[in-house]
């Protein structure tokens, strides 16, 4: 795929080249790039399909202690030596496990990225895995767990995920204390040979960056990384409906969830469209009808998730026990009213909203490596910032709202977490 | 081409910008220096509730309108309020500035009616309720209260449910009208920007700002060595807080004192990390440098497992006791300025970052550095200036504040 053009016609700027670049490697690793003009910084965002969705039934949170101890010791360079090294070269960075994938975000100027990938190539295909770092990443792991006890808006997100997902795709990344505390080194040295494969692996550099040069380097330190490809757990079938946890907290936590179409079927703009006017910014109806109107919440939300099978709106409140019903009560009003329809003038707000991200995403580079990440998982190839605008750009009034009227919201998923159990409005 | 403008109307506003022709975009914000230190007690949590009333309408629009009006120029945007400081800022594509002026201009001009007034306090009110559930904010509020007692720099900048509950609109009026005066603002912009213009529109949008003789109050803060443990049976972790004199955010030694805080406490690959989270010890630790207007301090913090609190409060305690005792390496110094340039180069690639940026240094030390001009700063620092500081804030006194469930 070649070079593409794109002329800023919003900012009066001439011309401003956007250059993205795909190349697939023999062993199933894609490279996307997209060069950016006026930057010194690239941004990498590695994403290897080894999330808490491979982790064992009998084993829930591998991935989560596998992303840490990762990242004590790799090919010749202990712990130590592998951290002084990228802070030398001074990479901001971050490693998490998520539930489809481990994704590795480094952050640095676009010169150091030559000796900041073949780091990456020893992390993944020879992590020393060291018998001393294992009780550590463990332990942290377990600790995990109870901070998230002491943190109930986090605690609700992650109850609301495995109540509205089937599993793998609603479990807890975090993983479960008995599991955990029973996990060894060497069997998680077993999981690993098996998990971190090529296969289906993302790697994206957006920046201060040159395709025919990060190609060499990838080919050169990713070409003789091996597939053993394995496949994913068993679904099992999420518990849905209602589930309270009863908590003495300041605030009840609310979380909604309601089935959505996926990010690569063509409607999904619709409903990006639609949750932007429910919840885009500060003049949208949940902000709006909830805050500005009833002062019932300090924080009211909704959004859109999507992984490749499944899609979800997600909302949120949090507000005191005595206001929590009538929260819940208003907010389902708002989800019900959106099957009326939205106002034109609402349709342009949310959509220059999301244009003026966009176009805004287009000054980072690290906005930009996610953003390649995310189209190719979803469609299979990067989207130049033009084909977003224009697709932004061609949603109509109708079809949002014939989608609206024929695809009501529902049924809800509702978790909540506080003093007393809420009602769900029939 | 980067350049630099500036011009200061008669009232007093400054207006400054950083004008990048490349950008897609523009940042603009609106910096009071003030906030909770600057507040009687009595008015505990009226600079932040200010801030949520500027939204609220002025003489020519309704909150609605504000809100709608942001919304249909596609903006981020935001506020924020801190102990010294209160910003009002949106980041906007190019064309859309003379709007996001025309509404942040109008809106440092607010209606604050009674019944947005009374609407906005039950907002408030859950947003107290909502910090009260998150420990790290508990024990921050705490110890800022512990090592600043006496000064209103260890007030709360939320206020309490009793001080807000209490608070009537009058008292904001009072409040506004005697520390939003134009000499008490910046108003910066990074980004593509037509400076004549903005600085035609400003002209007309402010001129009928009348200005305000406002001086802060620069008591010195006495820090005690204190020591204070809160228990809270619901909580599974105990969290602990350290605090202790630092430069301040005018001081020589400002940049070295972040390299040092980096070396200390980084949240990765610092003597911290090293001694408690990679082995497991704390879930978090970091050390950092709060510089703030003409005082500052240090300021260290670990999470872990209540078990473990006496362990990590002795390792914690230890290292910085290792640092002021024999100082640091070459080598950790070069690491750190590395890592913190290089954070400097991300932000300022950013209008939102080098907005930021450009009003903090303009309202607490009234000059303007170009990004190089700001690395090489940076780059300047060496390990003699690391001495300099731990010998002039050899870490004492100590205050100590920790919370947990026994």
């Amino acid at each position: 795929m070649g070079a593409t053009q794109r002329k800023t016609e919003t900012t009066g700027h001439p011309v401003t080249a956007q250059h993205q670049h795909i190349h697939r490697l023999a062993n199933g690793l894609t490279l996307l790039t997209e060069k950016m003009p006026n930057v010194r910084s690239a941004s990498m965002s590695f994403m290897i399909p080894a999330g808490a969705a491979l982790d064992p039934a009998t084993a829930l949170g591998s991935a989560n202690v596998l992303s840490d101890w990762i990242l004590r010791g790799a090919g010749a360079r202990n712990s130590r030596e592998l951290s002084d090294y990228l802070d030398g070269l001074g990479v901001q960075r971050g490693a998490g496990a998520e539930t489809i994938f481990i994704r590795f975000g480094a952050s640095m100027l676009g010169r150091n990225l030559a000796a900041v990938l073949p780091v990456y190539a020893d992390i993944v295909q020879r992590p020393q895995l060291p018998e001393t770092g294992f009780g550590p990443a463990r332990d942290l792991a377990m600790q995990q767990l109870d901070a998230i006890e002491d943190e109930p808006a986090q605690k609700l997100s992650i109850l609301l995920k495995s109540q509205h997902f089937p599993d793998p795709l609603g479990r807890p990344t975090v993983g479960l204390r008995e599991h955990l505390q029973a996990l060894t080194a060497d069997q998680l040295r077993a999981d690993f040979q098996t998990r971190f494969t090529p296969q289906g692996a993302i790697l994206t550099v957006a920046g201060d960056c040159d395709f025919a040069q990060v190609t060499d380097l990838v080919e050169k330190h990713f070409g003789g990384w091996h597939n053993t490809p394995r496949h994913p757990t068993a679904e099992k079938p999420a518990p849905r409906g209602a589930l309270h946890i009863t908590q003495q907290t300041n605030q009840v936590q609310i979380g909604l969830a309601m089935d959505s179409v996926p990010e690569s079927e063509a409607q999904s703009i619709l409903v990006k469209m639609a949750v932007g006017v429910l919840s885009g910014g500060m003049g949208a109806r949940l902000f709006s009808e909830i805050r500005e109107k009833q002062g019932l919440c300090y924080s009211v939300h909704a959004g859109y998730q999507s992984s490749k099978e499944q899609a979800a709106i997600l909302g949120y409140a949090g507000t005191g026990p005595d206001r929590a019903q009538r929260t819940l009560d208003s907010f389902m009003v708002e989800i019900q009213r959106l099957s009326k329809g939205v106002t034109s003038e609402e349709l342009e707000r949310a959509r220059i909203g999301m244009k003026s991200r966009t176009i805004m995403q287009g000054e980072s580079p690290a906005a930009r490596a996610g953003a390649l990440a995310h189209d190719f998982y979803h469609y299979g190839r990067p989207r130049t910032l033009d084909e977003l605008r224009s697709c932004i750009e061609s949603v109509k009034l109708a079809d949002v709202n014939a989608y609206l009227a024929a695809n009501p919201f529902g049924p809800i998923t509702l978790v909540t977490i506080g003093p007393n159990a809420l009602t769900l409005p029939a | 081409m980067i350049s630099f403008k500036h011009v200061t109307l008669p009232n007093g506003l400054d207006v400054i910008a950083e004008v990048n022709p490349q950008a897609q975009s523009t940042a603009l914000g609106f910096m009071v220096k003030t906030g909770a230190r600057d507040e009687a007690p009595e008015v505990a949590g009226v600079s932040h509730f200010l801030e949520h009333m500027m939204f609220k309408g002025t003489a020519r629009r309704s909150a609605a309108d504000v809100n709608r009006e942001f919304d249909a120029m596609g903006a981020s945007n935001n506020a924020f309020t801190s102990n010294e400081v209160t910003c009002y800022w949106a980041h906007v594509l190019p064309e859309f500035m003379p709007q996001a002026l025309d509404l942040l201009a109008d809106m440092m001009r607010p209606a604050l009616r009674t019944e947005d007034f009374d609407m906005e306090k039950k907002v408030i009110l859950e947003e107290i309720a909502l910090y009260l559930d998150r420990p790290t904010h508990v024990l921050f509020e705490a110890i800022m209260g512990d090592y600043f007692a006496g000064h209103t720099l260890g007030q709360s900048v939320l206020g309490s449910r009793e001080s807000i509950a209490a608070l009537a609109q009058p008292q904001m009026r009072k409040y506004f009208d005697s520390h939003y005066g134009p000499g008490n603002m910046v108003l910066a912009v990074a980004g593509k920007v037509d400076f004549d213009q903005l600085a035609d529109l400003v002209q007309a949008a402010a001129a009928s700002w009348q200005h305000l003789d406002i001086r802060r109050d620069y008591t010195v803060p006495q820090p005690q060595p204190r020591r204070r443990h809160i228990v809270d049976g619901k909580l599974k972790r105990h969290y602990m807080a350290v605090m202790c004199p630092g430069p301040s955010a005018q001081d020589k030694h400002r940049h070295a004192s972040h390299v040092l805080a980096d070396v200390i406490g980084d949240h990765e690959g610092s003597r911290l990390y090293w001694a408690l989270v990679e082995p497991g010890l704390a879930d978090e630790a970091d050390f950092s440098f709060y510089p703030l207007d003409r005082t500052g301090s240090f300021f260290a913090y670990a999470s872990c497992d209540p078990a473990r609190r006496d362990q990590v409060e002795d390792v914690l305690l230890a290292e910085i006791k290792k640092v002021i005792q024999n100082g640091v390496t070459e080598a950790e110094v070069v690491r750190s300025k590395t890592k913190i340039e290089t954070a400097g180069v991300l932000h300022g690639e950013l209008p939102l970052g080098r907005m930021r940026s450009i009003c903090a240094r303009w309202t607490y030390n009234h000059e303007y550095r170009p990004l190089e001009a700001e690395l090489a700063e940076l780059e300047a620092v060496s390990g003699a200036n690391i001495q300099e500081v731990l010998r002039e804030y050899p870490c004492s006194p100590v205050t100590i504040t920790t919370l947990g469930p026994e």
